[in-house]
């Protein structure tokens, strides 16, 4: 164990979270799995993410003991069957028949939450941390409210809206403005659906006796909501402003020339692709860090606290997208293993108990793997 | 197997977070730490790699920690266990780039051949019926979203089928597969749309009345559009860029996988773009053979494109604007349209 400075308080220290992947050896590990999982058809899969964690977890270690990963990897293959046909069918169905699709998409909405938990519930019933199983104890019911301001107002729009009409006759601008409409709406209560979503994920943490709980202002994520706001509109119009010189290089090397109508052609894919480059680039892991930064600094549980002071996650993303668009994908596991760096080793744990001491409540064992594979076709996160 | 050396490890027995220090050795396929004797069978041995700390993990919960990678290492290879194949495989440069090169030829050969050898399959297979109910849903939707009812005459709507209908028989007359069932709607649209025509699954077809307005002295030039509509219906490219936009999603996401879904949607852009521009070729060879051999000049295409570009300026004929749209260059589409028979 090692030796950690203590201060003033005898009984609290810092449980410091290092992570030791290495980029290079993940990329051997995401080759070898991309060529079994072609070679299978997709059926490799769920055993090509269960490598996947348990080499991220044999590399995360918090004071000084990896995390271990007790999934079973046929377990994870029938999650991944019942839920790929799902999507396949889903997937058919929105290429083929809108109606279909739609009906399809309620569906989804309707069973998500129950699939979000239950990844959930796998994922940290899998996971331990010096023999003690993690477990995630968030009710059914909660699930459904964290997400009611998402689903809400979108039911009403579907709903109460006639179809074609608008402030105008135009069919075509009318429904522009509802996509507008939905759009404003969402953004506007992103941060709310933020609030009760990291609420309820932050409340049902458990290992041993610990559970956390979580005392977070809806106000304080709006505010976070208004500075990436704030920094929006400054993309919008640096990459307007850094669109000329760009198209203008771009016309050159197609023609040679310096030719102002075709500058102009350029100008506009040029400021489309820099303000995508900088909001889904830029702009969301800002908002990304500053949430995990206030979520995690305002968790604790009986004997533990967390703090995380996550900074540099933007440009380090800038960065990872330029190289993976430049290596063609080739680059994206380094990125995978430097960003897991960053976000685990911001986040401090300091601890007024010894965990040695700690008793296991439970052995909370998870066997339906479906949810996991959830999380995962979505792109969810559980949080840390 | 005989016994083996000792090695110090951490154990934890899934009920305490207290670490025990235990020697662990192997004998005649069973563990043996502290107390404990466990067969091999329930221990989830680690893999081989550099880095990362050496866990085994014990059916039952309890976990063995060893903090000495390296002489976790030298043990393993003492006690005479052997990596697994994939473990071999991830731990060599040789064969991990082997492998992604491979996985680069199977993407590039799926792409050439594979995926339009699929599609075309497939859409052999679905049924024209369920491509007609496709169509029909589609086109109620756009019409809803984007389209108002034509203010065209009925008689001028009838008219121009009956110039089509005409068409299309005599290139069917002249022994070319043209498209048996086919309906063609008139609508009036915004400005987004403008003068255009499009073509749906199962048949549908639709022009605008921007289009017939910008055209109606050049009646060879909108046979001509229509003809390339009708070279789509023929070829069932709708159904083929859903089939091939599906699979492309579904490769894009093996490859970038877990790092960003935002990432994603550009190949697939970039993917059913370049095959839809080899639909737009396909369907202007067919029209300017149903043109041809249905007694309408397809050279008065020239006509469309100069209007064309007198109203919108000359913003498709920049080389990347080719490369993102989904019609090929208007210059070349000219000369094409305008070439003479041999």
């Amino acid at each position: 164990m090692p030796e950690l400075p203590l201060p003033a308080e005898p009984t609290s220290r810092t449980l410091e979270i290092r992570f030791t992947g290495s980029g290079s050896e993940y990329f051997r590990i995401w080759a070898v799995n991309l060529l079994l999982i072609l070679l299978t058809c997709g059926l490799y899969l769920p055993f090509a993410k269960m490598r996947r964690i348990r080499y991220v977890y044999a590399n995360t270690l918090i004071d000084g003991e990896a995390l271990a990963f007790h999934g079973d990897g046929w377990k994870m293959f029938r999650g991944f069957v019942l839920l790929a046909v799902l999507m396949l069918a889903y997937t058919v169905a929105s290429e083929f028949s809108p109606a279909v699709a739609l009906a399809a998409f309620v569906v989804l909405c309707a069973v998500w939450p129950a699939l979000w938990r239950a990844s959930m519930q796998f994922r940290l019933g899998n996971t331990s941390w010096r023999g003690l199983r993690l477990s995630f104890e968030g009710s059914l019911a909660g699930a459904y409210l964290a997400h009611l301001p998402v689903y809400i107002p979108m039911t009403l729009l579907t709903a109460l809206v006639p179809a074609g009409q608008g402030p105008t006759g135009d069919p075509g601008v009318n429904s522009r403005f509802w996509f507008g409409v939905s759009l404003a709406l969402l953004c506007l209560m992103a941060p709310w659906s933020t609030a009760l979503l990291k609420r309820y994920q932050h409340r049902g943490y458990r290992i041993a006796g610990e559970r956390s709980v979580i005392v977070l202002h809806t106000r304080s994520v709006y505010f976070i909501g208004f500075k990436t706001l704030m920094l929006g509109v400054a993309a919008l119009f640096l990459a307007m402003a850094a669109a000329v010189p760009l198209c203008g290089l771009l016309a050159w090397l197609q023609s040679g020339t310096v030719d102002p109508r075709a500058w102009r052609s350029y100008y506009g894919i040029a400021t489309v692709g820099l303000l995508y480059l900088l909001g889904a680039g830029g702009l969301l892991p800002y908002y990304a860090s500053r949430i995990q930064n206030l979520v995690w600094g305002n968790t604790r549980s009986a004997s533990l606290r967390f703090h995380s002071e996550l900074t540099g996650l933007t440009r380090l993303n800038l960065k990872n997208w330029l190289l993976i668009v430049l290596t063609l994908g080739l680059y994206r596991p380094f990125a995978v293993m430097v960003s897991t760096r960053l976000r685990l080793q911001a986040v401090r744990v300091e601890s007024s108990t010894d965990p040695a001491t700690w008793t296991a409540a439970r052995a909370g064992l998870h066997t339906d793997a479906s949810g996991d594979v959830a999380g995962d076709f979505f792109g969810m996160d559980v949080g840390l | 197997m005989s016994a083996s050396t000792a090695l110090s490890a951490h154990w934890f027995d899934g009920q305490q977070g207290l670490a025990r220090p235990v020697e662990v050795s192997l004998q005649d396929g069973h563990l043996y730490f502290g107390d404990q004797r466990l067969p091999l069978e329930r221990v989830h041995w680690p893999e081989r790699l550099q880095h990362g700390r050496r866990l085994m993990v014990l059916q039952g919960g309890g976990v063995l920690s060893f903090p000495d990678a390296a002489a976790f290492d030298a043990w393993a290879d003492a006690t005479g266990h052997q990596p697994g194949l994939i473990e071999r495989w991830q731990l060599s440069w040789q064969l991990a780039l082997m492998a992604l090169a491979f996985v680069a030829a199977l993407f590039a050969a799926g792409w050439r051949w594979g995926l339009p050898a699929l599609s075309d399959r497939l859409v052999e297979r679905i049924p024209p019926s369920a491509e007609q109910q496709i169509g029909d849903q589609v086109m109620a939707l756009v019409d809803k979203q984007w389209l108002r009812p034509s203010q065209l005459s009925v008689a001028e709507q009838q008219a121009w089928r009956k110039r089509f209908a005409r068409m299309l028989d005599k290139a069917r007359a002249s022994g070319m597969a043209v498209p048996e069932d086919w309906q063609l709607h008139f609508r009036r649209t915004t400005a987004v749309m403008g003068p255009n025509a499009f073509a749906l699954p199962g048949g549908q077809m639709c022009v605008t009345d921007e289009l017939i307005e910008l055209l109606k002295d050049e009646p060879d030039a909108v046979l001509t559009i229509l003809a390339h509509e009708a070279g789509h219906v023929q070829h069932r490219h709708g159904m083929r860029t859903a089939i091939r936009a599906s699979v492309a999603a579904a490769a894009a996401a093996v490859w970038l996988g877990d790092y960003s879904s935002f990432l994603n949607g550009l190949p697939v852009l970039l993917a059913t773009n370049g095959y839809r521009r080899d639909h737009e070729r396909e369907a202007d060879a067919f029209a300017r053979e149903v043109a041809r051999r249905g007694g309408v000049d397809p050279a008065r295409m020239a006509v469309f494109f100069e209007r064309i570009r007198r109203q919108y300026g000359d913003r498709a004929e920049s080389p990347l604007a080719i490369s993102f749209s989904s019609h090929p260059a208007d210059t070349e589409r000219v000369k094409f349209f305008s070439e003479r028979e041999n």
